[in-house]
């Protein structure tokens, strides 16, 4: 707590002198910048580690990663930005405990971010960490529950609450522009075919495997989880819904101004992928290759779909929302920026394109702008764990539903299933030791 | 001399007695049977070639698609091979070199590797007189007979050995020395009996990098050089063991670019802001001489002329620019930027680039600048082979399987 005050009086100071400064002052780096480490030191990690630096506000001091050769790459990365040597470190614990850093950026895989998280705060952090929060909605509990006792800023990388065509599209919808809304779509397609059991192999050098499962189940090593693949692997992550649909359901909670939906039943499997495959040799992921997810909420019904095959051809859009209103459809898309569809013929489509940063199509340097103001300011930052952690609920409570099969109702109130013990358990999971489960 | 028929094409009036294939080759035309050309540096020796073409743009040749990859071509005998996937099957073809007519081509099921792009066949054939090897992504080797596509043995390496195939497959190309094919397969290297496709010797399991075995002469000894996921090491290739290595660490394990070396010096570069160093080739392990960020070769290696570096700087998804570096300092010396991840050879003292979007251009390789003589868009898609020009014509193509062949012999 001491630190955190001196650091925010100071860059008060800061912020108070610039005002009156010459330009070129102000363009000079603070002359405390935040000391920023990295927990999850992979490509958007490191993607997200650019924009602090790139803000002039943060200085990279220390990176994590249980694999030494995606530790080395990253320091190596952020010397030949910077000039600066940050300390590495394979256990995020120890990281957290010898340098605390003002700043922690933690960008693991899903079934990492709640144990990093509450650390991460508990050591004094601002916290900015990569969606979904967490793999079970117990653990998300447990984050917003650490968040709010730590007193520091959590920013959760949902940048599509900042994305320019995001927010001109919302204000366009707010307005009234679309009428009435009775339902909204959110989807996500692509192509895709048969999936191929991939060999298992021996980690490769400097990787821990063990470390990287962590809490998670210990499945034999395979290239197609790490790097990059884990998302379809529901040991560590929750499939498309669990990537994509945080984004768009998130939308619908902007939009809408309800915290949750009352039922939700979801459907989906892997028909086209094949069954999952697990064994000593071999394995595939195991995330369903479609799935339909139906929220209904008060005043609307909202409907997720994903699909990984036979992409969408038939439809001017693969990715994004379709809010149907009285006045027409409104899409919310993603490269595709958004476009109104007018329901009377005399109408006029109209259209605003997207504001990205490519080449991977995010607003991550306004997100972190917003997190530096939010700190600042001591303000909610615009994509905050309050709301995050209901964005994330939302897919995990999909999960759920298709895991037993069938409809689920959800109590607001008290985050519980209601009347479905069996289906209220998945809202946690068995930690493998010596790893334990946060408490909410 | 007596004054020839004005209207006579200039060809005719030099033909008297020769076959029309022999005569409209360049002055000093010749084959490109392996990857970087004859002696591997990517330098063809060809002179007296069209460095320029009129503003309606030079001649095509002949056109083809041969599927999805960024494999390049290999010339001789009067034919150019390449590979290409579709609909689950690589497939390696032969065309006639001047006219792009179907001579053989044979298909093996193949998965697309779409890993992070487009997928397809990621490796080059590569032509010993008679015979025409492949290495597939996935481990499947091919002999076949050049001029017929009679396969001669075909083994799948990762099958024989038990090595891991890295993240985006097998994509050197073999390296035929003497009785041998040495493959980038595995921590350091594979070598098949190149008679029989029997291994002859095999390296860890581990990830092997992206980069072609690379023959050096260093104290009057024959080592290969390869790119591996951590290093780059050098091996014999008598017995594949590990003379030294030099650790290497890029992101993704993409240790790609071939070595450059020369007079003693080994020159790495690699992408995703890695960057490049020159090693001083000594007894024991290289000594590093110098390092610098300004060339990051993620794909292809870069090509040395007089003293100086002629390479592409940055990657697939940033906006690289091709770069002169001097060779024995490192220092940059011009930046032609917007070039994207395009790929160079060189032939006579002049650069035949293709930007990363298909415009093609000739320019003397110089470090005083980049002053294109010859500019053209000719093909549109991702260009990541590096145009091989091979008895006047120069053959290029995109990721997605278009070929197009520009004629640059004088007439």
């Amino acid at each position: 707590m001491p630190l955190d005050r001196r650091s925010f009086l100071r860059t008060s100071v800061i912020a108070g002198a610039a005002l009156t400064a010459a330009p070129y002052i102000r363009a000079a780096a603070p002359s405390r910048k935040f000391r920023t480490a990295l927990i999850g030191s992979g490509w958007w990690g490191k993607n997200i580690l650019k924009e602090a630096m790139a803000s002039g506000r943060c200085q990279a001091v220390a990176l994590a990663d249980v694999d030494a050769t995606a530790l080395e790459v990253a320091a190596d990365q952020v010397n030949g930005l910077s000039g600066d040597t940050p300390k590495i470190y394979k256990d995020y614990r120890e990281l957290l405990a010898r340098e605390k850093p003002d700043i922690a950026i933690i960008a693991t895989p899903d079934h990492w971010h709640a144990l990093n998280t509450i650390a991460a705060l508990e050591a004094g952090a601002h916290v900015f960490v990569e969606k979904p929060t967490g793999h079970t909605v117990n653990e998300s509990r447990a984050m917003l529950k650490a968040a709010r006792a730590s007193g520091r800023v959590a920013q959760i990388g949902l940048h599509r609450r900042i994305g320019p065509h995001h927010v001109s599209g919302m204000k366009f919808l707010k307005s009234g522009a679309v009428g009435e809304v009775g339902m909204v779509r959110l989807f996500a397609h692509g192509g895709g075919d048969v999936e191929k059991p991939s060999p298992n192999e021996t980690p490769p050098d400097g990787m821990d495997w063990n470390f990287w499962c962590g809490p998670a189940p210990l499945r034999p090593f395979n290239k197609r989880i790490h790097p990059g693949g884990w998302r379809n692997y529901l040991d560590y992550a929750n499939g498309q819904l669990g990537d994509w649909g945080v984004h768009w359901l998130d939308q619908v909670l902007w939009w809408s101004g309800e915290s949750y939906p009352r039922r939700i039943f979801c459907a989906g499997g892997r028909p086209v992928r094949g069954a999952a495959v697990l064994n000593d040799k071999e394995q595939t992921s195991d995330s369903p290759d479609h799935q339909v997810a139906t929220y209904e909420f008060e005043k609307f019904t909202c409907v997720w779909e994903h699909r990984r095959f036979a992409d969408n051809n038939s439809e001017k859009h693969k990715i994004g929302a379709y809010f149907y209103g009285t006045k027409g459809v409104l899409h919310i898309g993603w490269r595709d920026g958004w476009t109104f569809y007018p329901a009377a013929k005399s109408g006029k489509i109209q259209h605003e394109n997207a504001q990205l940063q490519e080449p991977d199509g995010h607003n991550i340097a306004l997100l972190w702008a917003d997190f530096m103001e939010a700190i600042d300011q001591r303000r909610a930052p615009i994509a905050g764990i309050e709301l995050a952690h209901r964005a994330t609920v939302l897919p995990l409570l999909g999960m759920v539903s298709w895991r037993v099969g069938r409809s689920i109702a959800w109590d607001a109130a008290t985050e519980q299933i209601t009347g479905d013990p069996e289906a209220n358990q998945l809202l946690s999971r068995p930690y493998r030791a010596p790893w334990v489960y946060p408490g909410a | 001399m007596r004054p020839t028929h004005p209207t006579l094409p200039a060809f005719i009036r030099h033909a008297a007695g020769l076959a029309l294939a022999a005569f409209l080759v360049p002055a000093h035309a010749a084959d490109w049977p392996q990857w970087r050309g004859p002696k591997r540096n990517g330098i063809s020796e060809e002179k007296g070639w069209l460095d320029q073409w009129p503003a309606s743009g030079p001649t095509i040749a002949w056109k083809a698609k041969v599927g999805l990859g960024p494999s390049s071509f290999v010339v001789g005998g009067g034919r150019v091979f390449t590979l290409g996937h579709a609909d689950g099957k690589d497939t390696v073809f032969c065309f006639e070199a001047t006219t792009g007519k179907s001579i053989w081509k044979h298909s093996y099921a193949a998965e697309l590797g779409d890993k992070f792009f487009e997928g397809g066949t990621t490796g080059t054939p590569t032509l010993d007189g008679d015979r025409l090897y492949v290495l597939s992504r996935w481990g499947d080797a091919f002999c076949f007979e050049a001029a017929s596509g009679k396969i001669v043995w075909n083994v799948n390496v990762q099958k024989q050995t038990g090595i891991r195939v890295p993240d985006w497959g097998f994509t050197g190309a073999p390296l035929v020395l003497g009785g041998r094919l040495i493959l980038n397969v595995g921590e350091s290297g594979v070598a098949l009996d190149k008679a029989t496709g029997a291994v002859v010797w095999k390296s860890a399991d581990k990830n092997s990098g992206y980069s072609t075995p690379l023959p050096v002469e260093l104290d009057g000894r024959t080592l290969v050089l390869l790119g591996s996921s951590q290093s780059y090491l050098a091996v014999n290739p008598d017995d594949g063991k590990e003379a030294w290595r030099v650790r290497w660490v890029t992101e993704y394990g993409v240790n790609a670019a071939d070595p450059i070396v020369s007079g003693g010096r080994m020159f790495l570069s690699t992408g995703y802001g890695k960057g490049a160093a020159l090693f001083k080739l000594a007894a024991g392990e290289p000594e590093e001489v110098w390092k610098v960020r300004a060339m990051r070769t993620q794909l292809n290696a870069a090509v040395l002329h007089e003293g100086h570096l002629y390479g592409v700087d940055g990657d697939t998804t940033s906006i690289a620019s091709l770069k002169c570096l001097e060779f024995a300092t490192g220092a940059e010396k011009w930046a032609h930027k917007d070039f994207r991840t395009g790929a160079l050879s060189l032939a006579d003292g002049k650069l035949i680039a293709i930007s990363g979007t298909g415009t093609l251009l000739i320019a003397p390789a110089s470090p005083d600048g980049f002053k294109p003589t010859a500019t053209a868009k000719i093909l549109d898609g991702k260009c990541w082979a590096a145009p091989v020009l091979a008895n006047g014509l120069i053959y290029c193509r995109t990721t997605g399987g278009d070929v197009a062949v520009i004629d640059v012999r004088k007439k």
